[in-house]
């Protein structure tokens, strides 16, 4: 671990610069954070952007920086990660921690000896409605959760890995883990899980996933993920149900700014993978204010590393069922 | 300003039976027709015998009101069990009383008493020579259903499912978009049914006579509007609990329960039938589809429509019931069934019982093609 004395400046070190780190990086500039950036490509037009220092090798950036944040493809995650506790840095890393369980309990069993954080970016558990339920639910809002619906609608991420399922692990893997981590919040440990996938004939891009989870306290829960054709609007709904109410929220509902149709033509249209999050706090940005608040002083998360762990067994465990067509324990 | 019309605009008139479907050929008890004589006036029709054979389930007190309104039926209502609580300007306390109310008997019985309990009196109405609309989910098992079916069918009586929904302008549409293919190619469905534990009707909850629980009470509706569209499912898994209501929930009586079918084309489609309306509520529940394709998307909500305020909920939308009602009187006067018929109730029993499969075995269940 390092024992440098912590500064005032955190210095985050942004591996893979692509989609989602542009989603990141207001966030650590709201912390006053000093940005590095390591990437393949796009590294100058991150730099440019968000003030960020260019490091033209991984090792040249794990030296300037106390902690990483790994924004790189699916399949990368794990072996960053390592590197990076070896260099004696904390770690944020997108999700899904890795791809494989047995990769994900590696993560774990590093980030334990090197005595550093792996905070996994679960960044529905900051979207203000879910951690407004989460919190309700926890105080009795709903009694014993009983029946609990996730919807989650985009389209085909722009990023072509995305649909490779060797490095993204699939439509499941990619976009359903975010509300099976719910689902797992909310409810519990999962005793079994079934998942179906359909696949549009003559375009895998356009397809959708049911994954249905049987916690090991009673509750079930369903996840529909569905990747849509050109121009689909991202959405996310829940209807959560228990002996004792019922919490429901769908995004399409309630943003308060409404435009007509003639106004809406004339709106600049979404990109359909990042939330438009204009009306609410940024919860990428309440993410990353969490997670520089445990790296400075300790501070707990809403999400940890085992979370991260879990999720990714689960999503797993619902691959192998799409495979096998059965329901797998686990 | 608005000025009033001189003359009042008569109110549509939905439940005006078509004199042009009066047939009764194929029918084994000719049922009163137009009366093809009174050519100078407006056609008067006979009423229809209709006896409602059992007040146990919640619907029956609907229908009541709904066919006592009509001229065009002669209405008895057996309540064997004393519930007490349908009004009808006839009640009798048993079923051969509502069997021998008319000498020549009904023309038609609607049947809404337990679930368990459909069997014997649709196989009666059959032997009877009666048409038939039976409340769902037509049977408790598989095999009742398919005796019923076949008896009806030997018997050359109309049998017909009680599935409101199917005339509901919001299934409607959604039968239209996936026909005209509207969504390119549907690759998932998600349907909800989501109602209050009925109250008033302790056996719901009594397998003895629901056959079930939610899984039973609330997988079907959506099952029948499914099999119109897609056939029947390749591979059913359910999951379920009693966490709900569950001091009200009879042993053995799921309260949630998740049931995803999977078809040939590769569509897969998950219905939530839970009994997962709190109590509290200001409606009974609701239904949802969601379709959704390689063109988009299409939900709908078929008892979306309602004024609603704090404590209000005021439905407005089209009486399912009497469209179900009217479709069914007019199938009696033309001797034939049409949707929802007893072959869809039959398949979405089979959806029902592969669910209760399922959930014993913890893993899907292959439905036979």
């Amino acid at each position: 671990m390092r024992t440098d004395p912590p500064e005032s400046t955190l210095r985050i070190g942004v591996i893979g610069t692509g989609g989602i780190s542009r989603a990141h990086a207001p966030g650590w500039r709201a912390v006053g954070a000093e940005l590095h950036c390591f990437s393949l490509a796009g590294a100058q037009e991150f730099a440019e952007q968000f003030d960020a220092t260019v490091h033209d090798s991984l090792e040249s950036l794990l030296a300037a920086v106390e902690a990483v944040d790994i924004c790189t493809p699916t399949d990368q995650h794990a072996d960053l990660i390592h590197r990076a506790l070896d260099a004696g840095l904390h770690v944020i890393s997108e999700k899904p921690l890795t791809l494989t369980p047995e990769a994900a309990q590696d993560v774990l069993d590093h980030a334990e000896r090197a005595g550093l954080l792996v905070l996994p970016a679960h960044v529905v558990r900051y979207f203000p409605q879910y951690a407004a339920a989460k919190r309700a639910i926890d105080a009795g809002a709903i009694g014993t959760p009983a029946v609990l619906r996730f919807e989650r609608t985009g389209s085909f991420p722009r990023q072509a890995w995305f649909g490779d399922e060797s490095r993204s692990g699939g439509i499941v893997m990619d976009q359903m883990i975010h509300d099976i981590d719910q689902a797992i919040w909310i409810a519990g440990p999962v005793a079994s899980v079934y998942a179906q996938q359909s696949t549009a004939p003559g375009d895998d891009t356009v397809r959708t996933g049911h994954v249905v989870l049987t916690h090991t306290g009673g509750a079930i829960s369903h996840c529909r993920g569905f990747w849509g054709p050109a121009g689909t609007a991202f959405r996310y709904t829940f209807d959560l149900a228990g002996d004792g109410g019922r919490l429901r929220y769908d995004s399409h509902g309630d943003s308060g700014i409404v435009f007509d149709a003639v106004a809406a033509a004339r709106q600049e249209s979404g990109d359909g993978f990042l939330p438009r999050v204009t009306t609410m706090d940024d919860p990428y940005a309440s993410e990353i204010r969490e997670f520089a608040a445990a790296i400075r002083d300790g501070a707990p998360t809403r999400v940890i590393a085992a979370d991260g762990a879990y999720a990714v067994a689960i999503s797993h465990a619902a691959i192998e069922s799409l495979h096998t067509g059965r329901s797998i324990a686990c | 300003m608005l000025t009033p019309p001189d003359q009042p605009t008569a109110p549509a008139q939905p439940t005006a039976p078509s004199p042009s479907s009066a047939a009764s050929a194929g029918s084994p008890r000719p049922v009163p027709s137009v009366d093809a004589a009174a050519s100078a006036g407006p056609s008067r029709i006979a009423p229809l015998r209709v006896a409602l054979m059992s007040c146990a389930h919640t619907h029956a007190a609907g229908y009541a009101q709904l066919l006592e309104a009509r001229e065009d039926v002669d209405l008895v209502v057996a309540d064997p069990d004393g519930f007490g609580d349908v009004r009808g300007a006839r009640i009798v306390g048993s079923y051969d009383q509502a069997w021998d109310h008319w000498p020549e008997g009904p023309d038609a019985i609607v049947v809404t008493s337990a679930n368990a309990h459909h069997r014997d009196l649709v196989l009666e109405a059959a032997r009877r020579g009666v048409h038939v609309l039976c409340e769902k989910p037509l049977a408790t098992t598989v095999v009742d259903a398919e005796q019923m079916v076949a008896a009806c069918r030997e018997a050359g009586v109309v049998l017909m499912t009680a599935f409101p929904v199917h005339f509901s302008p919001a299934a409607e549409a959604l039968r239209s978009a996936v026909a005209e293919g509207s969504l390119g190619e549907v690759i998932g469905i998600t349907g909800t049914n989501n109602g209050k534990l009925p109250s008033t009707r302790a056996w719901f909850t009594d397998v003895e006579l629901s056959g079930g629980g939610a899984l039973v009470d609330h997988t079907v509706h959506i099952a029948e509007i499914l099999q119109d569209m897609f056939g029947a499912p390749a591979t059913v898994f359910a999951t379920a609990n009693r966490i709900l209501a569950a001091d009200r929930a009879g042993e053995g009586a799921e309260t949630a329960g998740l049931v995803t079918l999977t078809y040939p084309g590769g569509l897969v489609a998950t219905i939530d039938c839970s009994w997962s309306q709190p109590a509290d509520a200001l409606t009974w529940g609701g239904l949802t589809i969601q379709a959704i394709g390689t063109g988009g998307q299409l939900q709908v909500d078929a008892f979306a429509q309602h004024v609603g305020g704090p404590g209000h909920w005021l439905p407005y939308g089209v009486n399912l019931d009497a469209r179900l009602l009217e479709a069914f009187l007019d199938a009696v006067r033309a001797g034939e069934a049409v949707a929802p018929t007893g072959d869809v109730g039959l398949a979405s029993v089979r959806v029902v019982a592969a669910a209760q499969e399922s959930v014993r075995t913890g893993q899907p269940v292959a439905l036979q093609a």
